[in-house]
């Protein structure tokens, strides 16, 4: 079986082995890159900066929250708000992996200028086995791009160092037990961020509607797993779908949008079973929805595919 | 024991690595390695791929030099797909293609499926199959939507599944490796 204290230890004589002189992070939160960080950190100590990129593309509160986890462990850290360009770049794309493409080019673009100025050789990614698997490579199709592998651009001048390839999810949890990180038992968060939760142009206008959409899913289901109606899923989030249909709002016509409620149960990510919500829980999420954001939302679904044949995530 | 995984672009190769890696010296190769350079494998896993086997054979790399190795060889999804086709079997599309949970029901318990109960749930996806198995080789598997769901070739230890025992979600998936490393073992000694 998999044992995290040996491959703790391993993978922080590796990464000193890897590395001469300064390295930074991409940190966003999640388990895979604070796993990384912490590794990385152990090995490397003052050579190592740790930066959380606001894409504009993140959860709600996620910019605050990360900000106090990394207060905790010591690292050099720093926060960059780069939304602006993140939607610069994303205007007028909606096909999903020139999307992704778009993202890990302004991802890498970023980090190439805060390299620069730390004066790091090095780049540190959490990416773990799905990532590579999926972004494809000779001998096997490309089911999406993942942004810190298929999305980089072929001229970045920085070394990968990517401790956790050959983990999977379940297995990085458990070295995050292991280290003590708070994020560990977090729900798995897409590097591309809510753009791929938005069948839509990426613009700041959908990217909020997402936004609420996926906090109303996460706090109802938080809520109902604490009264015992169910268990908390492997993943769980609102998607933006680009249709729009009729509706009625007290004797109004409505015209509005659609949201899609997605939750999954998986182990690794790599096959995933769709969840067997109760109908009051979905009915409750239905509710809040079209009632707070009335204003944009009339309809919501709730996908029922497993993966295989769907993905966990839309796009 | 020696086991080498040929990598033929499958979703779920690294999975078959995950799974063999507690039970063995398990190592993934890409499929156009020369033979020689696993000469000292005791088994060997022919992993799922991307590529339609029937018309993309040119992307199975040197399986079929693999096949001619003298080592149990258990093949997974493509893997399966092009040994039959290797050794005179036909493929074709499936009518109603298998994505996710599929109900398995086992007709032999002798080797892969030793200890295993006759009816499981398993997972594949797959858009083609094995319409008819070579000569001297038995259907150890089935499923409603898709016949040949494991195959067995009878002089030799070669063995094949049309769905995937590395991922989570199939039942009695590890034991399955087990069951197919317990098979190599005993043919390393003779």
């Amino acid at each position: 079986m998999f044992d995290a204290d040996k491959f703790i230890q391993e993978a922080i004589a590796s990464v000193k082995e890897k590395t001469q002189g300064r390295a930074i992070i991409a940190c966003s939160g999640g388990v895979d890159s604070s796993v990384s960080a912490v590794i990385a950190g152990r090995a490397m100590g003052d050579r190592l900066l740790a930066v959380f990129v606001d894409t504009g593309l993140m959860r709600k509160g996620e910019a605050e929250e990360v900000e106090a986890m990394f207060s905790d462990t010591g690292i050099n850290f720093k926060s960059v708000d780069a939304s602006k360009e993140y939607f610069d770049a994303l205007k007028g794309i909606t096909e999903p992996e020139q999307k992704r493409k778009a993202i890990g080019e302004k991802f890498i673009r970023i980090f190439e200028r805060e390299a620069k100025e730390f004066g790091a050789k090095y780049l540190v990614q959490g990416t773990i086995a799905p990532d590579w698997i999926e972004s494809g490579d000779g001998v096997r199709d490309t089911i999406k791009s993942h942004h810190n592998v298929g999305g980089l651009p072929k001229d970045m001048d920085m070394t990968l160092v990517e401790p956790l390839r050959d983990l999977y999810k379940d297995e990085v949890r458990q070295v995050a037990r292991k280290l003590g990180i708070k994020s560990s038992e977090r729900q798995p968060f897409p590097g591309p961020g809510l753009a791929v939760r938005c069948l839509a142009e990426v613009t700041p206008e959908n990217i909020a509607v997402v936004r609420e959409a996926c906090f109303i899913v996460e706090d109802e289901i938080r809520k109902a797993a604490e009264a015992g109606k169910m268990k908390v899923p492997w993943q769980y989030f609102a998607v933006l779908l680009p249709a729009r249909s009729v509706g009625v709002q007290g004797d109004r016509r409505a015209y509005g949008r659609t949201i899609a409620v997605r939750a999954v149960e998986s182990i690794d990510g790599m096959t995933a079973a769709h969840s067997d919500i109760p109908l009051s829980v979905l009915n409750s999420i239905s509710q809040r929805i079209t009632s707070r954001m009335k204003d944009e939302v009339n309809r919501v679904v709730y996908d029922i595919t497993d993966k295989p044949p769907a993905t966990i995530e839309w796009e | 024991m020696k086991v080498y995984i040929i990598d033929n672009g499958g979703q779920w190769t690294h999975r078959e690595w995950r799974v063999l890696r507690d039970m063995a010296d398990a190592r993934i190769v890409r499929n156009d390695t020369p033979p020689e350079d696993i000469a000292d494998a005791d088994a060997l896993v022919l992993s799922g791929g991307a590529p339609s086997v029937a018309s993309d054979a040119e992307r199975m790399g040197r399986n079929s030099d693999y096949l001619e190795m003298d080592v149990p060889i258990f093949g997974i999804c493509a893997g399966m797909q092009f040994l039959s086709e290797h050794f005179g079997g036909t493929l074709g599309p499936g009518e109603d293609p298998e994505y996710g949970a599929v109900e398995l029901t086992v007709t032999s318990h002798d080797d892969i499926f030793r200890g295993i109960p006759s009816t499981i749930e398993v997972w594949a996806s797959h858009n083609d199959e094995v319409k008819t198995v070579p000569e001297g080789f038995d259907v150890t598997a089935s499923s409603a939507r898709c016949r040949v769901e494991a195959v067995r070739c009878r002089d030799r230890p070669i063995f094949g599944v049309q769905f995937h025992p590395e991922v989570e979600n199939t039942q009695y998936g590890p034991e399955m490796f087990r069951n197919f490393l317990g098979i190599a073992s005993r043919h390393r000694k003779g």
